[in-house]
C-alpha cells in the first residue's frame, strides 16, 4: 500500500476543532495555495429546529477510510499536504464538526482535491449523526456506502 | 523416581474435530444499535459461516433488524464487505446503516 506524507493529518477529535492551525499547518514555501472546508452545524433540518447534534463513529475504520481519501487525492491531483479532521461527540450549532484543508502548488488542483475529499467522506466514512430537533431525536438520512456486491467465487477445478 | 504418565497422550489426535466453530466480534452503529440494545457482542458461528448468516442470527433475536437488511452495509475487519464473505475466528464484523458524517 502506498504511504502517506507524513506531515498529514487525519483525526477524530472530542475537542473543538482549530481550523486556523490545520489550515496554518499544510501551507510551505513551495505551495502556492490551501483550500479549506469548514463543515459546521446548521441550525435547522427540513425544516425543523436543531438544538444540537451527537456525532459517533467506528472509529478504526472511520480512520482507516479517511486515511485512504488521502491516498487517493494524492495520487489524484498534484496536491501538497492533506489536513482531515472530525470531530464526535456533541456539538452545538455553528460548531465545526469536519475540516479539511489541502495544499498545492496551484489552486486548481488544491480546490479539485478538497472536493473530492469532503464528497468521498460524506458517502463512504463510517460516521453518524444524531439530530436533537425541538420535537424529539432522529438519526439524520445518510448514504449507504458502496460495498462489493458478491465475494469473488473460486473457479471450479478443471 | 517413576515417570509420570504422559498427560498430553491422546491430544495430538490426527483425525480432526468433525465440525468446528468460530468466534466473531460483531458491532452496531448509528440506529442499528438502538435497535439491538447494545453496540458490541461477540457470536459463535458454524466455521465458513457468512456475513448474511451472522445478520440472520441477529434478525432472529431482534425481529426489527430485519426491516433495515436492504439499508445496511456490512464491513469485515474495518473493509466494506459483501454478504456473503465466509468468516473466520476473530474476525470484526459490523452492521453500519448509511453513514451521515460531515
Amino acid at each position: 500500500m502506498a504511504k502517506l506524507p507524513h506531515d498529514d493529518i487525519y483525526e477524530l477529535v472530542r475537542e473543538p476543532i482549530d481550523a486556523a492551525a490545520l489550515a496554518r499547518n499544510v501551507r510551505a514555501p513551495e505551495d502556492g495555495a490551501v483550500v479549506t472546508f469548514d463543515g459546521f452545524v446548521r441550525n435547522q433540518s427540513h425544516n425543523r429546529s436543531t438544538l444540537y447534534l451527537d456525532y459517533e463513529a467506528y472509529e478504526s475504520m472511520a480512520l482507516a477510510k479517511m486515511r485512504e481519501i488521502g491516498l487517493q487525492i494524492h495520487e489524484k491531483y498534484r496536491i501538497h499536504r492533506v489536513a482531515m479532521v472530525h470531530r464526535l461527540g456533541r456539538l452545538e450549532i455553528g460548531q465545526t464538526s469536519v475540516f479539511i484543508a489541502v495544499s498545492a502548488p496551484h489552486r486548481a488542483a488544491a480546490f479539485d482535491a478538497c472536493r473530492f475529499a469532503i464528497d468521498t467522506l460524506k458517502r463512504t466514512v463510517p460516521i453518524w449523526k444524531k439530530e436533537y430537533l425541538e420535537d424529539g431525536a432522529v438519526w439524520a438520512d445518510g448514504e449507504l456506502p458502496p460495498a462489493p456486491a458478491a465475494t469473488p467465487r473460486a473457479k471450479p477445478a478443471s | 523416581m517413576p515417570l509420570a504418565p504422559s498427560r498430553t497422550a491422546g491430544y495430538n489426535s490426527p483425525v480432526p474435530p468433525v465440525s468446528q466453530t468460530i468466534r466473531v466480534t460483531v458491532l452496531f452503529f448509528g440506529r442499528l444499535k438502538d435497535v439491538a440494545g447494545h453496540g458490541a457482542d461477540s457470536a459463535e458461528l458454524s466455521d465458513a459461516a457468512t456475513i448474511e448468516q451472522l445478520f440472520a442470527l441477529y434478525a432472529a433475536r431482534y425481529p426489527e433488524l430485519a426491516k433495515y437488511r436492504s439499508s445496511v452495509v456490512a464491513s469485515r475487519n474495518q473493509e466494506f464487505a459483501a454478504w456473503d464473505t465466509p468468516l473466520r475466528s476473530g474476525d470484526e464484523v459490523a452492521f453500519l446503516p448509511p453513514v451521515s458524517g460531515g
